[in-house]
């Protein structure tokens, strides 16, 4: 790929010193890390985005900090987020970084497109983070966590991709150890469970570039349909899922066109590319970009007139967001555990989700049955068993779109079956699938896993039970009732924890503003 | 069709005999053409491939290094359009080796070809040329070159590294790459160079005599969080990779390098500056072949001051860290005087800090570490000074 900023104009100099900064809003915040909206009052007061965590907070190792400011520093691409400068202030790690006023498309879809994208702008942004790709990845870079939650927009369109921070550098692996010059391949698992490729989650067998491609292609389905395939099942269970049930993605085409008229052919075949289970069969990102998907493709212009018009702003979104969350705090879910960084306010489609399906849950307990599951579940995991996105005032949805009349009924129905049939999946399906000739440490890994989640499962049967107020009528074993005591008393001492921490978190906001030179 | 198979035995034997022919990349600018389908793409390929005249790794080597020594002595206002174009020849150049060395996405690399790439390069001076050059280079061919010169490091041609011989009779070119944290546009660059020469005992050795290693106190407390951060790697790299070495250099410069690490780093009003420094003094005592450091330095009254300091911080990771340094004052089973009456006189005080200690994940070590040193403070008798 030619560099397309080889003659950058020259850089300007950000100053290192917090009190340059005016903080305006908050626009995002995660476990160890708070996003910012700034203004740098000595470089003509340019609007910034400064995200500072806590290190004395955040589990990461200092080294893996070190890598990704200075994979920020290095990078430079119109569709990857730099970083101006990093600095410290106390404890803290500021990070300042261009401000992308729509916020990430995780969020933009959350406020305005529950149901996802349509199909022409999906185009123009994956077109632009595959440029980044090609980029990164020409560069030796695997990014790692790609998702719509990690994709910013700007006001003028412009798309990039952010947050490397597990990010990794193929080159500074410790490759040639020994024989010669092998190529160097990845081994740790590092992501967010929705978007892992299957060979990352097999980490022992090592990754590259591809497991990229997969996540991208994980991406479009999210951007399609507002959230990743699998995200109403705990992040657990969609590993398991996706390692015992392989064929899922695999023959993506033969039940995708006789139900699926909603997204163009181009598309589906783009997406099952990516999500080939064998990684040397996905294409790479350079090869992927001429895929006739990306053929007649509108420019990022397009994404101000469709996709930004009459968005709200950054900060009246997180504000919402925050609301929103302090009122689900109650109920909160064993959600998963990844800090969302970058201004991605992750968690608001997630939970949503979650308590949607929780309500559904409840509503209608479903046991294991064996029903023809595979195809209950390909629906879903695919085009979404139509999932129709609305078709928005002004959106020609052109040819790809023959049936917007079409309702959500279909996916409830397709959910409540989904979760029964794959208990009995889990139950019954996985030791079949060890058997096949697995080596015996990835059985050993599987059955790891399998373990885990049937501990979550029974976990969930046995709250749905209490629910349903059938407590009683189960016969536990006084250790059991102890155990389950325990359970609960540390569940709720993790949920007062994560909640002083929060109100921490926000006095301590507060107390930055009051300090703040303004006002 | 039958070419193909021509040309595909050729570059095979190519390997196996002296020079290895490289195939050059094919272009993004054909690549990006309109699509086509695979067999059309893979004739074009073939096409190009005929018509490129195929440059050995020895070839590309001698190209850049001509084109650097060019980039050397002219100054960016000379004859302003031929010079963007040799940089730019330069810059794709530097990419080509770069592939040679890590291949690329279809390719692997082949030792061969690495080999006889690492023997040319440093047959001359060509690393010295890429280093003071460096400056000139664009942003992204200086991460290229950063990146051939780190691999190079680890290129061994007849099981042996030439890159460490070159190195031995060029030392002086660690001055330059070391000073290179005084310029924040090359300090990321430098020192990602630095760090894979120091990986050559003699190359660290040298860096640890000079006057440089002084400074790095001072690099590492840059308010740009990415070149201190850089400058901190490399010192930890220093500080713990070759043990022999450390080990005689701490010995020989114990009294200026602890006071200087003392005052500047453990010290420091800078958080990150403290626990990284702390983290690292751990490493450091703890390394068997630096007992003897170790032993001197749990005797002095002062370090046992600032580590009770250490240990008061707010911040859980500095204290966990200044545990595992002070544990050593409490262990020490020769303890001078005056050091048992600094515990004596805190002992309260420091019993209560450790009943209350606690790490967020369970370690079995560190509690009975803790133990340890719980049962040791409570045990000490006052002692009357000789």
């Amino acid at each position: 790929m030619a560099q397309p900023t080889e003659q950058a104009p020259k850089r300007t100099t950000y100053p290192l010193d917090p009190t340059s900064y005016k903080i305006v809003d908050e626009i995002g915040r995660g476990v160890s890390a708070i996003v910012y909206k700034a203004i740098c009052i000595p470089v003509s007061s340019t609007v910034v985005a400064i995200k500072a965590i806590d290190l004395d907070k955040s589990r990461t190792d200092l080294d893996s900090v070190r890598r990704e400011a200075k994979t920020m520093s290095l990078l430079s691409h119109p569709n990857v987020l730099r970083a101006h400068c990093s600095f410290m202030v106390e404890s803290r790690l500021w990070v300042v970084m261009p401000f992308m006023s729509g916020g990430s498309l995780q969020s933009v879809m959350g406020c305005s497109y529950p149901n996802g994208l349509p199909e022409q702008c999906i185009a123009v942004v994956l077109k632009e983070i595959l440029h980044a790709l090609c980029y990164l990845h020409g560069q030796g870079h695997l990014h790692r966590d790609i998702k719509a939650g990690n994709i910013l927009i700007d006001s003028n369109g412009s798309v990039k991709l952010a947050d490397f921070g597990v990010s990794a550098s193929i080159y500074e692996s410790n490759y040639g150890q020994g024989s010669s010059a092998r190529r160097p391949m990845l081994t740790d698992l590092a992501g967010t469970p929705y978007w892992m490729a299957p060979e990352v989650i097999h980490s022992h067998s090592g990754y590259s570039f591809k497991a990229d491609i997969w996540s991208f292609g994980i991406t479009a389905l999210e951007l399609a349909h507002g959230r990743p395939p699998l995200s109403h099942l705990p992040p657990s269970k969609s590993l398991l899922m996706k390692m015992t049930k392989r064929f899922r993605f695999s023959d993506y085409e033969k039940t995708k066109t006789s139900e699926n008229k909603k997204f163009s052919k181009a598309f589906r075949d783009m997406v099952g590319l990516c999500l080939d289970q064998d990684p040397s069969k996905r294409p790479c990102a350079e090869k992927l970009l001429k895929h006739s998907f990306f053929k007649n493709c509108k420019g990022t212009d397009f994404l101000v007139k469709n996709v930004l018009q009459g968005l709200s702003s950054v900060e009246q979104r997180f504000r919402g967001y925050k609301l929103q969350r302090l009122a689900s705090m109650n109920r909160s879910t064993d959600d998963d555990e990844e800090d969302d960084e970058g201004y991605s306010f992750t968690k608001q489609r997630r939970i949503s989700g979650w308590n949607f399906n929780e309500d559904d849950f409840e509503l209608d307990p479903v046991f294991p049955t064996n029903k023809d599951e595979d195809t209950d579940i390909l629906k879903q995991v695919r085009f979404g068993g139509e999932t129709v996105f609305r078709n928005r005032g002004g959106d020609s949805l052109t040819s790809s779109s023959s049936s917007p009349g079409k309702t959500i009924d279909t996916q409830l129905g397709d959910q409540k079956v989904k979760v029964g049939s794959e208990m009995g999946n889990n139950s019954g399906g996985g030791e079949a699938e060890i058997g096949g000739g697995l080596q015996r440490a990835e059985a050993v890994g599987s059955l790891l896993i399998l373990k885990k989640s049937l501990d979550v499962q029974r976990q969930n049967v046995r709250n749905l039970i209490v629910l349903l107020g059938g407590g009683e009528s189960l016969e536990v074993s006084r250790e059991e009732q102890l155990m389950q005591v325990i359970d609960g008393l540390k569940v709720e001492l993790e949920r007062e924890q994560k909640k002083r921490f929060e109100l921490e978190m926000e006095l301590e906001f507060l107390k930055l503003q009051l300090s703040s030179p303004s006002e | 069709m039958v070419s193909v198979v021509v040309v595909a035995v050729g570059r095979r034997h190519g390997a196996s005999a002296s020079p290895v022919v490289i195939q050059r990349l094919s272009s993004p600018s054909s690549a990006a053409a309109p699509p086509e389908n695979d067999g059309e793409a893979e004739l074009k390929r073939m096409k190009s491939l005929f018509k490129s005249k195929p440059k050995t790794p020895v070839d590309l080597v001698r190209q850049t290094r001509d084109l650097l020594i060019y980039a050397e002595r002219n100054a960016p206002d000379t004859r302003e359009v031929k010079r963007e174009d040799k940089m730019l020849e330069l810059s794709k150049l530097l990419r080509e080796l770069k592939s040679i060395l890590y291949g690329n996405s279809e390719t692997e690399p082949v030792s061969e070809a690495c080999a006889q790439l690492t023997q040319e390069f440093f047959r001359e001076n060509t690393m010295r040329l890429l280093i003071v050059c460096l400056p000139k280079l664009n942003l992204e061919a200086r991460k290229d070159a950063t990146q051939v010169v780190a691999n190079l490091q680890r290129q061994a041609v007849h099981s042996r590294l030439i890159a460490c011989d070159y190195l031995e009779k060029n030392l002086d070119l660690m001055d330059i790459l070391v000073l290179g944290y005084e310029n924040t546009d090359m300090a990321l660059h430098y020192g990602a160079m630095l760090r894979e020469c120091i990986r050559h005992q003699s190359v660290a050795r040298y860096v640890l005599e000079s006057e440089h290693v002084k400074k790095f106190f001072d690099y590492i407390q840059l308010p740009n969080f990415d070149v201190a951060a850089d400058a901190a790697a490399t010192f930890k790299e220093l500080m713990t990779r070759h043990k022999s070495t450390v080990a005689e250099f701490l010995t020989k410069n114990y009294d200026w390098f602890f006071a200087e690490y003392n005052s500047k780093l453990l010290e420091s009003t800078n958080y990150i500056t403290r626990r990284q420094a702390i983290k690292l003094l751990g490493d450091m005592l703890l390394d068997r072949s630096n007992s003897g450091v170790m032993t001197r330095y749990v005797s002095s009254r002062d370090n046992l001051r600032i580590l009770m300091n250490l240990l008061r911080e707010s911040s859980k990771s500095i204290q966990v860290e200044a545990f595992h340094v002070f544990k050593l004052f409490a262990a020490n089973q020769n303890k001078p005087p005056d050091i048992v009456s600094i515990l004596l006189a805190n002992r309260s005080k420091l019993l209560r800090l450790f009943a209350d200690f606690k790490i967020d994940k369970e370690d079995e070590q560190f509690e009975s570490d803790k133990a340890q040193v719980v049962r040791e403070i409570a045990a000490l008798e006052p002692q009357d000074h000789p």
